[in-house]
């Protein structure tokens, strides 16, 4: 029998952290370069076993989607493994003339399509079938999946991709004697993507969609927190993207978006396990140095506005209660930032957080309580988040009161020492345990360098969290735990529910 | 020559849309030459056996500061005792939290959390673990804690109350994700209910457990000689052996030899297995049927078939399903073979609602297509190339080989298992990808699991000629007690419903009434909306007639019900009752106050006394309450009733408050409703109006 378990959305991510004075032995496996383009590259060294990891993190995310086209960053994303002008096609020249005579057909459609009311149906219907013959005929070229299947039967595992709201991420592992063929795909799947198959993988992100966020209790819930919590900042949309947005997607778009946002000064890219930085370097220059340098993008110019007053919105759904609250504020390179991550561990630090101990343990009144303390994103203003699982029998409201309680004796009370002394340590430790992981090291790597300017970072944060006092605990709460810039949002049984039992007396 | 030359410059212009950069040679990923890796050379754990018998692994990693062990419990949720489901999770779970003889689990969370250590212990299907994580500095005072909770937990009754009530929790969440449900019966439905590895735990299995309970199940399993313990990491060998007897040598408890686990019922469940849900709009399917075991022969045959049918990017399924048609985006099929029980072959995937049947008849054909012909040289290249190739990865990290070792110790397969899965996946030919596609998928036993919006799916499922089933997802509430029905017992009911008749008038009144009208102001404190207000009339026929006015937030509903059927009427015009609703109805009719009270007249009713002044009343339809009553004054006090809810059964309690008197009866002019442990509505009445001449044909008028 399997136990029944219920599936928190949330993934936490903890503050990181390790014993500073290991910094400057870590710094002696550290290699950094930059290649003439503007990529740069962080090598690190572990002979434990002959295997290699590789993360790229490009530095634009579902923030960057330009408006109409939610969700584009990610379908690059996907377009990502299609392959190149080598890999994928049966003949090039011939696929790409279909291509482009599908697409001029797709304009037509378009151009019909926008006339609205006055459009032609009959000339939309021929249109439509054109449009289908053109793309089958592009189709007919293609080697489905031939890029991801290099990479599976060449050993490669754990590979996949990711879109986030700040960041796109590409991570795979191989054998080490297969490093120089990693070097090639992944130069060349960022120097010259095939953008085929493109409709057809449309779909099938628009199937992520329906699955992640359409078919789930909890992905349309945090849908509507973030909505909610921001009036204009991108965070507001989902990196999926909104549904008529993915489904009115043109290949036209995705190129644009990987032509501006796809400049190589603005990759980074980790290499971690058993390598030479020496050959590192040499492979790199040998195939990253074809990518064309560009201007560096510059992120959403849209700025939040201050938000004025609670915001509250319930979403109907036949599931057990869930409910999300989300404070602002301010973004990771605050000096406020490493408080978040101390506020954090003192809510939802494992079996000792406040939120285990009194909602879970003591009140028994929810399921699981958890924080998060920058969501959906760190590069811009965000939410510290809050997310409540009602057990059976209490409600979200019994919750919410609750959880508000424990916040607001954060405001009043001092966390004790021996708190801030076991966080401090435990934050030690973690970042102890995630060195055992070349794929989590390479991931931190590149993270670090991006978003706080190195990837030293990933050390000295420890120091910055164990600068956190008492006093400035109490001071953040203050400041940013305050109803005025509070989002919530809880779901709630269909009203029909409460129609039917309202005359249960008699 | 015009058109042709609008031809070329068209396709100038368009060129610029799809290509990204000019053709230009790349270097060929054909060029490339690959170095051998270098032979692998597992590391070779320790062994040794303590004095009590406990085998020991240990081996030594420098690399960082951190010492981690898990003890290896041969036990498991198999071992569920019917009625009980889920003592094995329990057990694993208060294990931990429930704490030792010296130290609650909550000073242990403190003490642990303090130095960033962590021991932890769960039960799952076939094993049970206590597992703990420490820096390297920490080790001595972490595994004291280890060696305490392993001999002497304390399984405090706090902490199991707490678990319970998680479960109960996580039992009420069960069918909020629709992923989660098809998984869950795919398994389910595949083992069979009737059995520890189909069947599902309930409220009442919840319910019976009991402390004594836990830890009958721990002193059953949990001795020295049914443990395997790995130690991992910055220690010495001679020291960390030295120290674990002394440790753990003492502990000399001692049980008869664990029986094997049970035997998988072998049988087919053919058919679809249809789950509602009506807020998803994918349909989530797992496809399959029972497997095989790890040892088989042709265990590697079978690996390599599935990664071909469907496991990994160049798949089949994965290729059909999602990159050519994209009707999914997850899609797979593994063979799922298990170290020493049938595995479940399993092919599971999402997709839109109304791709259902195309996605399931994608997936019938490409079962049939490896079942009839050969895969291709590519394909069976590529397959065993991905494991082989990849095959260094079981290597990465020298607790991979420790963990490996003390799998196969445990479920007695032979310790360079990897290394003859990796020979004979190398030796895997095309004929015997295609013998045994067809010896071990069969088609015709496969299980269909869907779980989604029948509505949308366009196609219907009957598309597919299979027999099809409906999974009833409602989750069964805890039987109430029922007292004894011994003649006492329904003697002091009797008597005691004779004395709540007397606080209401008397039964001769009582009985006189033929019809009751009221009108009620109901305040509705919807779970975790705004408050809502609803005028409503109630009109009674006592012979089982009701009529029902609301005038709610969103409008006006009549509704009617002779008990036998009915109809509703709202915006959305008027339609026959639902099932649901006219279960309401009578429920409604049932436990209105007059009828209850005169329930002893009503052969079709028993009442029972439970103790306390509780009435139990119970019709033959399945309707029951529980009356409570002031033994001293017979004024009822409150009911308390389940009532169907699109989550299962919720509890209701409903308190009476406000007698008055109204043409020589006392009615309530009051009542608070409790739904779930939460307030959920109060009721106050204006006015009582009693036979005031009410007909059925009246009442059943269309509005």
């Amino acid at each position: 029998m399997k136990s029944p378990t219920v599936k928190l959305i949330l993934l936490l991510v903890f503050p990181l952290a390790l014993l500073a004075q290991s910094l400057s032995d870590f710094e002696k496996r550290v290699t950094e370069f930059t290649l003439g383009n503007g990529l740069h590259f962080i090598i690190f060294e572990r002979h434990e076993a002959p295997v290699v990891s590789f993360h790229s993190y490009v530095n634009a995310g579902s923030v960057d989607d330009p408006s109409g086209e939610t969700g584009i960053a990610h379908m690059f994303e996907h377009m990502a493994f299609k392959g190149t002008q080598t890999i994928g096609t049966k003949n090039y020249a011939l696929e790409r003339q279909a291509m482009d005579e599908a697409e001029h057909v797709y304009d037509r459609y378009d151009a019909e399509r926008n006339k609205g009311l006055k459009a032609d149906k009959a000339k939309l219907a021929e249109l439509q079938q054109q449009l289908k013959a053109a793309m089958d005929k592009a189709n007919s070229f293609v080697i489905p999946n031939a890029y991801p299947q290099l990479i599976e039967e060449n050993g490669g595992v754990g590979m996949n991709a990711g879109t986030g709201e700040d960041s796109t991420n590409y991570f795979y592992n191989f054998p080490r004697n297969r490093l120089e063929l990693w070097f090639l795909l992944e130069s060349q799947r960022f120097y010259d993507p095939v953008f085929r198959e493109f409709y057809k993988e449309r779909d099938v992100v628009r199937e992520e969609r329906r699955m992640r966020v359409e078919s789930s209790p909890q992905g349309g819930l945090v849908e509507a927190l973030l909505a909610t919590a921001f009036a204009a900042h991108p965070y507001r949309n989902m990196p999926g993207g909104w549904a008529s947005d993915i489904d009115n997607f043109r290949l036209t778009e995705a190129i644009a978006f990987y032509k501006k946002y796809y400049v190589p000064a603005n990759i980074t890219i980790s290499i971690a396990g058993d390598v030479d930085p020496k050959e590192c370097r040499r492979l790199a220059d040998k195939y990253f140095s074809i990518l064309p340098s560009g201007p560096l993008p510059s992120g959403p110019r849209t700025v939040e506005p201050v938000q004025k007053g609670e915001k509250r919105v319930k979403v109907e759904s036949p599931a057990q209660p869930f409910i999300l609250v989300g404070y602002k504020r301010p973004d990771q390179n605050d000096k406020d930032d490493p408080v978040f991550d101390v506020l954090n561990e003192i809510l939802s630090g494992e079996r000792t957080g406040l939120f285990y101990t009194e909602l879970v343990r003591d009140q028994k009144i929810a399921l699981g309580a958890a924080a998060q303390a920058s969501f959906p994103g760190g590069k811009y203003p965000n939410l510290f988040l809050l997310f409540l699982v009602p057990n059976r029998g209490h409600t979200v409201e019994e919750n919410e009161k609750a959880a508000y309680q424990i916040i607001d004796r954060l405001k009043t009370d001092k966390v004790t020492d021996d708190t801030l002394n076991r966080i401090k340590t435990k934050v030690r430790a973690s970042l102890v345990r995630r060195l055992d992981s070349n794929a989590g090291m390479a991931e931190a790597l590149t993270f670090y360098h991006v978003n706080y300017g190195d990837w030293r970072k990933l050390f000295t944060g420890i120091d910055d969290i164990a600068k956190v006092t008492a006093d400035d605990v109490q001071r953040v709460a203050k400041q940013y735990f305050v109803p005025e810039t509070r989002t919530v949002v809880y779901t709630y049984a269909p009203a029909r529910a409460a129609g039917e039992q309202k005359g249960q007396g008699q | 020559m015009k058109p042709l030359l609008i031809g070329v410059l068209l396709a100038g212009v368009l060129g610029a849309q799809t290509e990204v950069r000019h053709a230009i040679v790349l270097p060929s990923y054909k060029d490339l030459k690959y170095a051998p890796l270098p032979p692998i050379n597992p590391p070779v754990p320790a062994e040794v056996t303590l004095s009590n018998g406990m085998k020991v692994f240990m081996l030594e990693d420098h690399e960082l500061p951190l010492v981690s062990g898990t003890a290896l419990i041969r036990t498991g949720n198999l071992f569920d005792p019917k009625g009980k489901i889920g003592l094995a999770g329990l057990t694993g779970d208060v294990l931990r939290a429930g704490g030792t003889t010296s130290k609650t689990g909550d000073q242990l969370d403190v003490e642990l959390e303090n130095i960033a250590a962590s021991v932890e212990s769960q039960i799952g299907e076939s094993s049970g673990t206590l597992r703990f994580s420490c820096l390297k500095e920490n080790t001595a005072q972490v595994l004291r804690v280890f060696k305490d909770l392993l001999t002497a937990p304390e399984f405090r009754e706090d902490k199991l109350d707490l678990a319970k009530t998680q479960l109960r929790s996580e039992i009420s969440r069960r069918n909020d994700d629709a992923h989660g449900i098809a998984e869950r019966e795919f398994s389910d439905i595949l083992y069979g209910r009737d059995n520890s590895y189909g069947w599902q735990m309930e409220y009442s299995d919840v319910d019976n457990i009991q402390r004594q309970d836990l830890l009958n199940f721990y002193r059953r399993y949990y001795f020295p000689a049914n443990i395997q313990l790995e130690i991992y990491g910055d220690f010495s060998t001679a020291e960390m052996k030295a120290t674990l007897e002394q440790l753990l040598g003492e502990w000399k408890y001692s049980q008869a030899p664990v029986p094997p686990f049970p035997k998988v019922p072998e049988k087919a469940e053919p058919g679809i297995f249809l789950a509602t849900k009506t807020d998803v709009t994918q349909t989530f399917l797992d496809v399959g049927h029972l497997g095989g075991v790890l040892r088989d022969k042709d265990y590697p045959a079978l690996e390599v078939a599935a990664e071909i049918l469907g496991g990994s990017f160049s798949s089949r399924l994965f290729r059909n399903v999602r990159t050519e048609h994209g009707w999914a985006y997850s899609i797979g099929a593994s063979w799922g073979a298990q170290y020493d029980h049938p595995g479940l072959f399993h092919i599971s995937g999402s997709t839109q609602s109304a791709h259902t049947v195309d996605t399931l008849k994608a997936v019938r054909d490409e079962l049939d297509r490896i079942r009839t012909s050969e895969v291709t040289d590519q394909e069976l290249q590529t397959a065993k190339d991905t494991v082989l190739n990849g095959f260094v990865f079981n290597f990465d990290r020298p607790s991979k080989t420790l963990n490996r070792l003390i799998v196969y110790e445990y479920y007695g397969y032979p310790r360079d298992f990897i290394f003859q899965y990796q020979k004979a996946v190398a030796a895997v030919t095309k004929a015997d990808v295609l013998r045994v596609a067809k010896q071990y998928f069969r088609p015709q036993d496969l299980s269909y699991i869907a779980v989604g919006n029948p509505k949308d799916f366009g196609t219907p499922l009957s598309a597919l000629d299979l027999k099809i089933s409906d999974i009833d997802l409602s989750i069964p509430e805890p039987k109430q007690e029922t007292s004894q029905t011994d003649p006492a017992s329904l003697e002091k009911g009797k008597d005691l419903l004779r004395r709540a008749q007397q606080s209401l008038g008397g039964s001769e009144k009582l009985a006189a009434v033929k019809d009751l009208q009221y009108q009620a102001d109901v305040d509705v404190q919807t779970p975790g909306g705004p408050p809502m207000k609803v005028k409503q009339t109630n009109s009674f026929l006592m012979s089982g007639v009701l009529r029902q006015e609301s005038e709610l937030p969103f409008g006006k509903q009549s509704l009617y019900s002779d008990g036998k059927s009915g109809w509703l009427a709202g915006m959305q015009g008027v339609q026959n009752l639902p099932a649901a609703v006219l279960k309401q109805a009578r429920g409604e009719m049932f436990r209105q106050i007059l009828a209850l009270s005169l329930s002893d007249r009503d052969p079709d009713r028993a009442v029972n006394y439970a103790g306390d002044g509780v009435l139990e009343i119970s019709s033959k339809d399945g309707e029951s309450v529980r009356l409570q009553v002031d033994e001293k004054t017979g004024v009822p006090l409150k009911l308390t009733y389940q009532e169907a809810g699109p989550q299962g059964p919720a509890s209701i309690d409903l308190t009476y408050s406000d007698w008055r008197e109204v043409a020589g009866v006392r009615l309530p002019f009051e009542w608070t409703v409790v739904q779930g442990g939460q307030k959920f509505a109060v009721v106050k009445i204006q006015d009582y109006k009693i036979n005031s001449g009410l007909t059925q044909e009246a009442l059943s008028k269309k509005p």
